[in-house]
């Protein structure tokens, strides 16, 4: 089924479970990233990304598209996030052993490669988790600082700087800071 | 706006991987957005020959249930403050009234007949008690809590939430705001609820 988000899930209110198929393939691998990557331990991101997609699932009587799909889905994200960082602490999950390294044959590139993801990953892992979600939204699902803003219940102003903020953090990580 | 995106940022980013979720999460998700959407009403064809019957019984319980409910709404509410009552009742309550209350009484034989409205709280507790069991005081309570605000406004709920705070009543607290993340998941939450 073809269509934009927002007619997806109307569609899906008004009983289209194909709709919804459509509209979770569209979202399900960007979102599970961003859960991934806000918290520590795979099985919470799981668990986290799942509860998400059951809170819509609720939600659909109540669904009127005032925004883009992807803010209301996030703000549910964020939402869930706040709960589980109130009772965890904050984290980001550490780079998995099996992330594919790119870089030919020659085993000093790859090392020198790995190290670079590795150090990107910690500085990722080290922002602070407003900062962090702020980059995540834009980098996984392509949100816009005005979109982060109303995900987040954030101003515009401070999501902006929050989005800067990581960016120059990472960039700094990537050697080109 | 400009998009922020920094090329070298968001290339190692994407490097880290393209993690996905498990098959069997999916599995799960899709299996309940399935489910979901078979709970529906059946479709409504008029009813003929033998069956003719449906409409009007069915009409006279909807209104039988409709006035029942609103009933038991203002007895759960308790009397206004001044005197007043909320909402006008509708023109079958005074006669349905009665009888509504009359099954109550049955089902609660250890209640003593209410002294007026003054302590119909503390009555629906006591009628409470034998049909689910022994129920804890605590336990009511927040029934009660969250019974009340469910028809409130989401703005009402987190000023509730935020007294409870004040109050330092951090797990009723925590219980009402449970319940509003469920029914309003996209909806954003001031510190002053958050906050213990």
């Amino acid at each position: 089924m073809e269509g934009a988000d927002e007619e997806l899930m109307l569609a899906y209110r008004d009983g289209n479970a194909g709709a919804f198929e459509t509209l979770y393939g569209r979202h399900r691998a960007r979102l599970f990233r961003f859960v991934l990557r806000s918290v520590k331990e795979r099985g919470m991101a799981e668990e986290l990304f799942q509860d998400v997609w059951m809170r819509v699932i609720e939600a659909r009587g109540r669904y009127a598209p005032k925004a883009r799909f992807t803010t209301w889905l996030y703000s549910i994200a964020h939402n869930r996030l706040i709960d589980h960082w109130r009772r965890k602490g904050l984290s980001v999950v550490s780079l998995d052993d099996d992330v594919p390294v790119a870089s030919g044959d020659n085993p000093e590139r790859q090392v020198e490669a790995r190290q670079g993801l590795e150090r990107f990953a910690k500085a990722l892992e080290a922002l602070p988790p407003a900062q962090r979600e702020a980059f995540l939204m834009h980098e996984e699902a392509g949100m816009s600082v005005p979109e982060i803003a109303q995900a987040t219940g954030a101003g515009e102003e401070a999501a902006k700087s929050r989005l800067r903020y990581a960016i120059a953090k990472l960039r700094t990580a990537v050697g080109d800071g | 706006m400009a998009d922020e995106r920094d090329p070298k940022v968001s290339q190692r980013y994407r490097e880290l991987g393209r993690q996905e979720p498990p098959r069997h999460v999916d599995d799960a998700i899709l299996a309940a957005s399935r489910r979901a959407v078979r709970v529906r009403l059946a479709p409504l064809v008029p009813p003929t020959g033998r069956r003719r019957w449906y409409f009007p019984v069915a009409a006279a319980a909807i209104i039988m249930l409709s006035v029942a409910v609103t009933w038991h709404m203002q007895v759960e509410e308790g009397p206004d403050p001044n005197g007043y009552v909320a909402s006008a009742p509708s023109p079958e309550a005074p006669k349905e009234a009665p009888a509504e209350k009359k099954i109550e009484m049955q089902a609660a034989p250890a209640a003593k007949p209410p002294p007026a409205a003054a302590s119909r709280m503390e009555e629906r507790a006591r009628e409470s008690a034998p049909v689910a069991g022994a129920r804890a005081p605590e336990a009511a309570r927040e029934d009660r809590v969250l019974g009340k605000i469910s028809a409130e406004p989401p703005e009402k709920w987190l000023e509730r939430v935020a007294a409870l705070r004040k109050e330092g009543k951090h797990e009723e607290a925590d219980k009402v705001l449970e319940e509003f993340r469920k029914r309003y998941p996209d909806y954003k939450i001031p510190e002053s609820a958050l906050k213990k």
